[in-house]
């Protein structure tokens, strides 16, 4: 087992029951631009948010743009003050669990200046140097999670190439790995596959996949791509301000997904039946009824269950059609 | 070259060492314009510090406003438009671009005019406008060197202090506050830096072209090597030459010592720029030969 691994399985062991990240209540709102001290924006960016990330789980933050998710993840971590209601990272202030380096970041664009002279080994390491004092070098502990980041990733036989000379999957990585060298227990993605092709976005599933084995890391991935959560994610958080849906991927249906984008998602999956379901004016017989729990009324949060929690989807379930959009498979 | 000019040399090695080893960062951070900002704004320090020289004279003090009293009188012109220059940029409504070039020749004028009120009171005796825009090795006396060389010292040893997080920001400065890195008292620290670089430089590099020793040597070092601490060492190592050389050549052709030594760094990174066009020709020849 890899020093990152054996750390993580550490830290998970002795807190299994504790929550990775707990919300309850959570409300926030943006300074109007141009307002005066104290002056705030009408409309919160987020309002009444409870939700709960398990140690060792995958969530998926979905929700359209502008819908508050990056806001979801400033807050968690403790980039942007907590005004109302409860937040904790590990049972700690966010701002405290990102100072202990509890929490690895991949951010969504790769805004670096990557005309610096630096390698991919200099780049990785620059999270596990956190808390050195100036006078101290890297010791073999930090050493031993640099190298095992950039091997988990695959990136060992680039580990001395620039940065700047790496393609943009192996940026990615790279990202992926500083965040990992600083040894975290929950990592935070941001939009992922962004500007990714379909070739690209399977191996990013595959890597992410491997993490999870391999390192039993708790994962939050934050996207507005359905595919992206349905195919890699134990449980969805659909966020549109409000927290519209929080259970497993399966349990999604075309009229939460309505509810999250405010607009038809049955064009997504290019079938006219379930357009007719969400209008419920589906002919009987289709195949769509019954497969799909479309008694959906208001908010969940992670006690409802309206799916089954294990095993594969219903053939015919939203998650089913976008895992198979995901694949390539044509609908 | 005689001994008159030896607190200008150490000076001038002093003030090489500090701004090539900022000079990597000013060149890949793009803040060269900010830089000339904060030099031009300098000349504004420079005609408020005299009116007050002016004015303590006036008061019957003969000697007027000590050389480090005149430092800081600049520097905390040129850090209130650093300050100024960052804050309305991030505020919106103007570009940083529109920002800097406002105050670049508010502070200029500013500057004309009140030396201009101090040229009209004092008479000779002063710094002349060539000095003041261009340098002088003539107006450099050992307080100067021991200013020189402290700023230098503190500006190296702070560098050293900060140079992982520092360089965490500079990198990806979107990402830095994730990983516990505060974005902004990085910014505020190198912008500090910078303003005790420029305006130390002033005396002997002039207002005009103070910057250029701030771009130039990273601007070379980044020409022939991928590696940061190799660019580092290049960067202090063509500083330090060029303001030797350049001295030297100001000395030999009677020039100020300003355009003496962004003359020299400047064919050096000329030199720099050839040899890495050469080495990409010999490199793409080799690789479709094989």
């Amino acid at each position: 087992m890899t020093a990152l691994a054996a750390n993580l399985a550490h830290f998970n062991a002795t807190d299994a029951s504790a929550p990775a990240v707990e919300c309850r209540g959570v409300t926030y709102r943006y300074a109007r631009a141009g307002g005066g001290i104290g002056v705030v924006d009408d409309a919160p960016a987020l309002r009444g948010i409870t939700l709960s990330v398990r140690v060792g789980e995958r969530l998926g933050i979905l929700g359209p743009n502008g819908g508050g998710k990056s806001t979801l993840v400033k807050l968690i971590l403790g980039l942007l003050p907590c005004q109302s209601g409860e937040l904790s990272v590990f049972g700690q202030p966010p701002h405290e669990a990102r100072k202990k380096g509890l929490i690895g970041y991949v951010p969504q664009r790769v805004e670096a200046e990557l005309a610096f002279p630096l390698s991919v080994r200099q780049v990785v390491a620059m999270s596990a140097q956190r808390g050195l004092m100036p006078w101290m070098h890297v010791d073999r502990t930090r050493q031993g999670a640099i190298e095992n980041a950039i091997e988990v990733v695959g990136l060992s036989s680039v580990a001395d190439r620039a940065i700047g000379k790496l393609s943009g999957g192996q940026l990615q990585r790279a990202m992926i790995a500083r965040a990992l060298a600083g040894r975290p227990r929950i990592l935070f993605l941001d939009e992922p596959t962004v500007g990714v092709d379909v070739g690209g976005q399977q191996r990013f599933a595959e890597l992410l996949d491997s993490l999870h084995k391999k390192l039993g890391l708790t994962i939050v991935i934050v996207s507005h791509d359905i595919r992206v959560i349905a195919a890699g994610c134990d449980r969805v958080a659909c966020l549109s301000r409000t927290l519209h849906f929080h259970d497993t991927p399966q349990g999604l249906t075309p009229k939460v997904l309505a509810e999250v984008f405010r607009h038809d998602v049955a064009g997504i999956f290019g079938d006219v039946h379930v357009v007719a379901h969400v209008a419920g004016s589906c002919p009987p017989g289709c195949a769509i009824d019954g497969a799909i729990d479309g008694s959906v009324d208001g908010p969940h949060d992670g006690s409802t269950a309206n799916a089954a929690a294990s095993g594969a989807p219903p053939a015919d379930s939203v998650a089913a059609r976008a895992a198979s959009l995901w694949k390539g498979e044509k609908p | 070259m005689r001994a008159i000019f030896l607190p200008g040399v150490l000076t001038g090695v002093a003030i090489a060492i500090v701004c090539s080893c900022l000079s990597v960062l000013v060149v890949l951070k793009r803040l060269s314009f900010i830089g000339q900002g904060v030099s031009h704004a300098a000349f504004g320090g420079m005609g408020v510090a005299a009116v007050i020289d002016l004015a303590i004279v006036n008061m019957g003090i003969a000697s007027g406003l000590p050389a480090l009293g005149q430092l800081g009188v600049v520097l905390l012109f040129c850090l209130v438009a650093a300050l100024a220059i960052a804050g309305l940029s991030d505020r919106g409504g103007e570009s940083a671009d529109t920002i800097i070039g406002i105050v670049l020749v508010a502070s200029m004028t500013l500057g004309a005019l009140l030396l201009h009120v101090s040229f009209q009171h004092r008479g000779t005796g002063g710094p002349s406008w060539e000095s003041i825009l261009f340098g002088s090795l003539m107006g450099l006396a050992w307080h100067d060197t021991l200013i020189a060389g402290v700023v230098s010292l503190g500006v190296v040893a702070t560098l050293w202090a900060v140079r992982r997080p520092l360089l965490f920001c500079a990198f990806d400065e979107q990402a830095a506050p994730a990983f516990g890195v505060s974005d902004r008292a990085m910014k505020v620290t190198l912008m500090v830096l910078l303003c005790l670089a420029i305006v130390t430089s002033m005396k002997l590099a002039g207002v005009v072209l103070a910057t250029a020793i701030l771009v130039l040597p990273g601007a070379t070092a980044l020409r022939l090597s991928d590696r940061f601490n190799v660019v580092l060492t290049i960067s202090v190592l063509v500083g330090v030459l060029g303001v030797l050389g350049g001295l030297v050549m100001s000395f030999e052709m009677d020039w100020p010592p300003g355009p003496g030594i962004v003359a020299m760094q400047t064919m050096i990174y000329a030199v720099a720029r050839a040899f890495n066009v050469i080495s990409g020709v010999r490199r793409r020849r080799m690789v479709s030969a094989a």
